[in-house]
């Protein structure tokens, strides 16, 4: 096995120095915003890729800006607005709510509705049909009983 | 005949979805446009390529439509327009480079030789045609960000006020200028 | 002379397939049974041309044969022989053909294996299978044959796979899930027979139920596969990414879940009849409409193949025949259907409906964030994006009422129901599965957001629910063993089914909150730590492949001191196209995985090195495996084997 770089350390963990972060943030809840940002914005040049993913230069340059901006403070949808201002709508995996997107939400909630509307309608139209009272609930368990009694009988 | 009408509903929703796709076989998806559309050229200050003394900002190019073409030597397709965008110049169409420097990282302290990239750039120009008034350097792509720029070669049309009217990705050749800025443009300059 | 022996059993094969589609739909509308009974031989002739036609790639493939143009673009002399395998179906072409391998042998197996089906539905299917092999077949032969040559210039070495799919993944990822979408044709097939017929009893459900749960069962392996592939291949580890192509074969796959659950019902009960073609309708055009998006450009996405708008075209033409001429029948017949099954509120039949209701809202969302862009884009609105936070957050909404569902509805009885014995039941479970989901959590982890906790417990919540039901079922009987014996396999293919679902709920619930990762420069010598491990950067070595060379980052990983594993984090240069690959290295375990992928070299001999810890992400498989498993299993049921009729009664 050639090591390109030959090791001179490998005996001693206990010495071993600390290591580097690539990012470095005053809080960890801004790298936390960070991470955040990196899997919702959006690479513009790449095929279909978050910011986090993606190798293009312009990913890069994002993720400095956005590293930037929290850096100085601003909170999520603060840089999320300032990347909308430059790469439009398209930069950002959360759809805004416009007219025309609006649908996004309506319409599952819609068939959700529509959906247990159905059973509803049902249940009253058949209890309209149905003519069975408790007595005849009654005499149904009866008969089960009944039967049920043979069974084990045998 | 209102389970007839509800059986339907499935078939109507297909053809109005098969209107779109339809549509969409003839779009180009990859197309994007800049959230600075319609807005006023943002702040900068960035030297010129060929004169490091030369400092351009927003204000400096205001007073004259003109096209700010982002482009580099590296990118293929940029240097396969540069024919067609020196036509448009001697037609008088005033074209400004932006000069996108993909390989730039401040990060790894990288080299940069600003000599052999000027001399890169005098060389394409000479070879495949100029038709930039003078190129603006953004080595570190800070003003291609605030324009929403995602690679090369792109394209803006900006009028007398600076204010940003068209966005374009891709090259342009003579089918695009035709039906997306020929138009405006000649409108503007009237 | 090779590759066109391949391209005229195509050929022939289409020209059988052109009679199996005209004979016994023609033969069952005017009762000719001799028409009728060609169909089988039909459907064996032309399986056998098309596999053939495939192996006559793979042979080309192997000999290195450049002068065709497939070959030379997505196969290069030193890629490995499984490799070379695998290219066959690595480009648009050679998937196609796969695709056509995958549909003749469901229409030869419908074939062998649906003797005891009466001959005016057996042909309709058949029918309606030749038909779509039509298909695809002039879709292969006009406009991407893999079979075109390059003469008289050709290449003396190929272009190699894309490095991307040189991976184990892709050699079983591809033909999974094609067998997947290409077996819900079947149950298409079966649903239009039913339509034509004009017979929606519930016959037909119990015909078409064990080949929805096959086609269900590949698809799912399918898109576990994939989902781990992409894991493992793709170098950031996600697992997920909502991106159209993944959409596409989620799409089906929801559909055809609600469709399993639907078809119980109307075998059962004799209810949901139209409800249930129509599911079967949706799921096979839904594969087709994945089809179009993958093969057509009109999405931006990873995974896109080399897009023409005329392929578009023809696969959009296909589309608009088959889905709207199956959903123009049922609009015609589905106005003579009744269902008259009566069921109380507090029945299966109305969980199993509800189910359905959430499954078909899953496949709305996911189609909906899917295509509104293009369509946002189309009415000249701009570009939109809709991805990972969308979806999350709307599935994390409707997995809460689905989850629970889930653990309710297997103790439901048919009809009705008693209510206070349940609740009182359901009260104990509930505060069950809350304890263990405290008990697990909190001794696991110091922090636990709401949310995690409510999705945990839900996972937890459905085995807990499962286990007391089978616990249940066994216990009524006089002894454990009879009543073991006593439980069809269908009903443990829903117990495997459920829990699998439970444990990719926990899976994507843990992963996702307690997931960690650190993005480093390393010098060799140092370490890093990350949770309870440390990891020391051990160095650089060259490595060489078959066909990449690159360099692999030694990390030796340890725990209180102790070495748990030596990693090999790759950084591949492929020699053909001078890609970059990351291979990542990973330690696998059952609660977690180490995961590592090496970046770029920093000065002073310092590299970047991305560092994750992700808990209980093989579960996600896990349960995919156990999944897939339940769809399999249901197949060596009796009831679907032993039913033999001898009846071939001629209907017209």
């Amino acid at each position: 096995m050639k090591y390109v770089i030959v090791l001179l350390l490998m005996m001693i963990t206990a010495a071993a120095q600390a290591t580097e972060d690539k990012y470095n943030f005053a809080t960890a809840e801004r790298e936390q915003t960070f991470r955040e940002l990196t899997h919702e914005l959006r690479c513009p040049k790449c095929q279909n890729q978050n910011i986090a993913d993606s190798d293009a230069v312009v990913a890069k340059d994002l993720r400095d800006k956005v590293i930037a901006l929290v850096n100085e403070g601003q909170s999520k949808q603060e840089v999320i607005d300032y990347m909308i201002d430059r790469y439009g709508y398209f930069v950002h995996y959360q759809p805004p709510v416009t007219p025309a997107t609006i649908v996004l939400w309506v319409l599952p909630v819609a068939i959700i509705i529509l959906g247990f509307g159905f059973i509803v309608f049902r249940q009253k139209r058949a209890a309209k049909k149905q003519d069975w009272n408790a007595a005849d609930e009654q005499k149904l368990a009866e008969l089960i009983n009944q039967y049920q009694r043979q069974e084990r009988e045998q | 005949m209102n389970r007839k009408l509800l059986g339907l509903v499935p078939f109507l929703i297909f053809i109005f979805l098969c209107v779109f796709l339809y549509q969409g076989l003839f779009g180009n998806p990859r197309e994007l446009q800049t959230g600075r559309l319609g807005h006023t050229m943002p702040e900068f200050s960035l030297p010129d390529l060929m004169d490091s003394d030369k400092i351009w900002t927003a204000d400096s190019l205001k007073g004259e439509v003109y096209l700010m073409n982002v482009w580099g030597t590296w990118c293929p397709t940029c240097i396969a327009e540069l024919g067609y965008l020196t036509e448009l110049r001697e037609r008088g169409v005033k074209i400004i480079g932006l000069y996108y420097e993909q390989a730039y990282d401040p990060d790894f302290g990288d080299q940069f030789d600003i000599n052999a990239l000027r001399q890169d750039v005098n060389n394409m120009l000479s070879r495949a045609g100029n038709p930039y008034q003078f190129n603006i350097l953004d080595l570190e792509r800070t003003l291609a960000l605030d324009l929403g720029v995602s690679g090369a070669p792109e394209t803006f049309l900006v009028d007398k006020q600076g204010k940003i009217l068209l966005h374009h990705t891709g090259d342009i050749n003579e089918r695009v200028w035709r039906t997306k800025f020929a138009a405006i443009y000649q409108e503007l300059t009237q | 002379m090779v590759p066109e022996i391949g391209y005229f059993a195509l050929v022939l094969a289409m020209a059988l397939s052109l009679l199996l589609c005209i004979f016994p739909l023609w033969g069952a509308y005017t009762g000719n049974l001799r028409l009728m009974k060609a169909a089988p031989s039909l459907a064996v002739g032309q399986c056998i041309l098309v596999v053939f036609s495939f192996l006559v790639l793979i042979y080309i493939t192997l000999m290195d044969d450049f002068t065709v143009e497939y070959v030379a673009h997505h196969s290069s002399s030193t890629l490995p022989w499984y490799y070379k395998i695998t290219s066959t179906w690595g480009g648009h072409e050679g998937a196609i053909l796969l695709w056509l391998v995958m549909q003749s042998m469901w229409t030869m197996l419908v074939a062998v294996m649906s003797k005891s089906l009466p001959w005016v539905l057996r042909a309709r299917v058949l029918g309606v299978l030749g038909f779509l092999g039509v298909g695809f077949m002039l879709y292969t032969l006009w406009m991407s044959s893999p079979f075109e040559r390059l003469l008289p210039y050709f290449p003396v070495e190929g272009r190699d796979l894309n490095p991307l799919l040189q991976d184990p993944g892709m050699i079983i990822h591809p033909p999974l899930l094609y067998m997947g979408y290409v077996g819900l044709s079947v149950s298409f097939s079966f649903a239009i027979a039913a339509l034509l017929t004009g017979k929606l009893d519930n016959t037909w459900a119990k015909w078409s139920r064990p080949w929805t749960m096959a086609a269900w069962g590949f698809l799912t392996l399918g898109i576990t596969i994939g989902s781990w592939w992409a894991y493992s291949e793709l170098g950031w580890g996600g697992w997920w990414f909502w991106d159209p192509v993944e959409n596409a074969s989620l799409m089906p796959w929801l559909v055809a879940t609600a469709l399993l659950h639907s078809l119980a019902v109307t075998e059962k009960r004799g209810v949901f009849k139209s409800w249930t073609v129509l599911l079967a309708i949706t799921a096979f055009s839904l594969c087709l409409l994945g089809t179009f998006i993958v093969r057509s450009g009109i999405i931006v996405s990873v995974h896109a193949f080399a897009t023409d708008p005329d392929r578009g075209l023809y696969i959009l033409s296909f589309l608009a025949v088959v889905v709207g001429g199956s959903l123009a029948l049922y609009a015609m017949r589905v106005a003579q259907v009744y269902s008259e099954g009566r069921y109380q509120f507090i029945s299966r039949e109305v969980a199993l409906w509800i189910n359905n209701i959430f499954l078909v809202v899953a496949t709305l969302i996911v189609l909906l964030g899917t295509l509104l862009p293009m369509i946002h884009k189309e009415l000249g609105l701009g570009s939109i994006s809709i991805g990972v936070p969308f979806f999350n957050q709307m599935f994390a909404i409707l997995i809460v009422p689905f989850a629970i569902l889930l653990g309710l509805a297997p103790m439901l009885r048919w009809k009705q129901n008693k209510m206070p014995p349940l609740v009182k039941k359901w009260a104990v479970l509930i505060a069950v599965s809350l304890v263990l989901t405290a008990t697990w959590l909190y001794s696991s982890y110091e922090v636990v957001a709401p949310l995690t906790f409510v999705a945990t417990a839900l996972a937890v919540w459905i085995s807990v629910a499962t286990a007391a039901d089978l616990f249940n079922k066994v216990t009524v009987h006089p002894s454990v063993a009879i009543g073991f014996k006593k439980l069809g396999l269908s009903y443990w293919a829903m117990v495997l089914g459920h829990v699998g679902i439970a444990f990719v709920i926990a899976s994507v619930t843990l992963t996702s909150a307690y997931s960690v990762e650190r993005s480093v420069s390393m010098k060799p010598g140092e370490t890093a730590k990350l949770n309870e491990y440390e990891y020391r950067f051990d160095g650089v070595k060259e490595i060489r492949g078959p066909n990449y060379g690159g360099h692999a980052g030694v990390v030796t990983v340890f725990k209180n001191g102790n070495k748990v594993v030596e990693l090999y984090a790759e950084k591949r240069r492929y020699d053909i196209g001078m890609q970059f690959m990351t291979e990542a290295a990973i330690d696998d375990g059952f609660f977690r995985d180490l995961y590592l992928a090496l970046g770029e070299p920093l000065s002073a001999g310092a590299w970047s090195l991305r560092i994750y810890h992700k808990p209980y992400v093989r579960w996600m498989w896990l349960g995919g495996l156990l999944i897939s498993f339940a769809g399999f299993i249901v197949l060596a049921d009796k009831r679907y084997r032993s039913r033999v009729k001898k009846s071939s009664q001629v209907e017209a």
